[in-house]
Formats: C-alpha cells, structure tokens, sequence
C-alpha cells in the first residue's frame, strides 16, 4: 500500500500481524479532500479486504483538518461497516480539537464492533 | 484568555478569493491570537472558526460577477467576546445565500450544537448517493468552537458571523 502525499497532507502505512497502520501526518485542508481520499481509502480496503485485515488510522501528529475531511472519514466508517472491516481511530486526548472532533464520532460506535475510537 | 479586555485585537482586511488563502489567514490569525493570548487550545478553535467560515464563502459566494472586494475578514474582541466574522458576494435571490440562511436557523434552533452536530453528522452517514453538500463546516464552529453564529444578506454580499466567549474556548 503505497503511502498518500497529496498538499500538505501525507499518510504512512506500514503493515504489521494484519493490521494496516496509517500514520496522518501534516494538513488536510483542501477544497475537495475527498477526491484524493476516497480513491486511496477504496485502494486500502481492498489491500485489508485481501489479507482479512483491519485498519487503525493514527491522528495524533495532523496539526489540524477541514470539515470536508470530516465528512470523508465518516464516509469511510460506513464503507468499512459495509465491509466487515474493523476501523480503530486514534486520537491525541490533550489536544482540544482532536478531543472534540473525535469524540463526536462515536455516535457510530456500534455493538457490531466494527468500529472504536482510541484516545491516547 | 481571560484579560481579553486588557488587550486590543481587531484584524480587517479584504484579499483574494484564492483557496491558499484559507490556510494562510487562518494561520495567520491563529499566531496573532496566541502572540497575545497565549493559549494553543483557544487559538486553534479561532483559527479553525476562520477557517470555516473562509471555505464556506469561498464555496458559496459568487465569484464570477460578484465584487471581489467583498470577500472580507473580520476578527475583533468586544466586551469579553471575540468575533470572527467573514463577508462574501452573493447574487440576489440566490439559492446558496437561502440556504446558509436556512442552516445558521436550523443551527440555533437546537439548545445544545453537540445535537445538531450529531444531527448533521448522522445525515451526511445516512445520504449514501452524496447528492447534498455536507455543510458540516458551519455546525462544527457552533459545536467544536462552542460559537454563536448570526448571517445576514446585504447589499449583494453575506456576512456570517461566528461569536464566542474566549473563556469558553
């Protein structure tokens, strides 16, 4: 899975016993995140679908992120419900923002446990 | 951010209807405000406020025959409170314009902006065909800003208004 650098965004993957890893790194405050995310998030579920992985997105280095990428992370906890794919979000907890705007997100905290969110 | 009254703070200025902007302004208030404030909480909340209201102008706001000159930022603290406030063209009658209208309403109507954001939240899930903006930004000033937001079309301009207490950020 080859890592995504797109503005002043980048994100890491690096593999381990199934779980694929994806370090955020930087901005995502683009127009129009989702035309660069959805296509790299179909080409990592494909990757997970494959190997019957799962996925853990790392956001405790992003400096910050626009709404529109919001939206496109919620998009991608459906898609990986839909999919069986268990998606784990981690969250820097000292950090305000990321407290807030991650919290808010488990509304989509299911018993299917197919989804978690993660503070550190 | 509790001696706001001791300090002056006002920034007002047009510019260029250019998508690096959002970034370069809302950084740039973001060090202004903690060159005086000195809190990173509070000062990431105001640049992500200006933020939002920047992207909403710069998606909603007429920028073919619309004044140029009109896309202005305002960032001031009067009594206690700071406000961000963001000016963009709009065409008369235009449906946008209706609509944020409509959403700042349907924003306030709510007691508490965690529910509406959750609402809006639970909606942009539940629309699977992607056919309506998500218009999240807005909520998410009311919600992780904890703002009070007003709009009011004028003078074929809209003006949205985010206002919030800095001992709350």
């Amino acid at each position: 899975m080859e890592k995504l650098i797109h503005g002043d965004l980048s994100i890491e993957v690096t593999v381990a016993a199934g779980v694929f890893r994806c370090a955020w790194h930087g901005r995502s405050s683009e127009r129009a995140p989702a035309e660069t995310l959805r296509p790299w998030f179909a080409k990592l579920l494909e990757a997970v679908l494959a190997g019957a992985g799962s996925i853990e997105m790392h956001f405790e280095q992003i400096e910050r992120f626009n709404s529109s990428t919001i939206t496109a992370l919620i998009k991608l906890i459906q898609t990986c419900r839909k999919n069986n794919v268990l998606l784990v979000m981690v969250y820097d907890q000292t950090l305000k923002w990321q407290r807030l705007s991650f919290d808010a997100l488990r509304v989509f905290e299911k018993n299917d446990g197919l989804f978690h969110l993660r503070p550190v | 951010m509790t001696e706001i009254d001791e300090f002056v703070f006002a920034i007002d200025l047009t510019f260029r209807n250019e998508w690096r902007n959002v970034d370069l302004l809302s950084t740039s208030v973001q060090n202004c405000f903690l060159a005086v404030f000195a809190d990173v909480d509070g000062c990431h909340t105001i640049a992500m406020v200006t933020g939002e209201l920047l992207e909403n102008a710069l998606k909603y706001g007429d920028w073919v025959a619309g004044d140029r000159g009109m896309f202005r930022l305002r960032v001031g603290s009067s009594e206690g409170d700071v406000e961000v406030s963001v000016q963009s063209p709009v065409k008369q009658n235009d449906s946008s314009a209706t609509s944020l209208l409509e959403q700042v309403t349907w924003i306030e109507s709510f007691g508490d902006p965690a529910q509406a954001y959750r609402a809006r939240m639970l909606a942009i899930a539940n629309d699977e065909q992607d056919v309506a903006p998500s218009r999240l930004g807005l909520v998410r000033i009311a919600f992780e800003g904890n703002c009070r937001l007003s709009a009011k079309v004028e003078h074929d301009a809209v003006t949205v208004t985010a206002r919030f207490v800095p001992d709350r950020v």
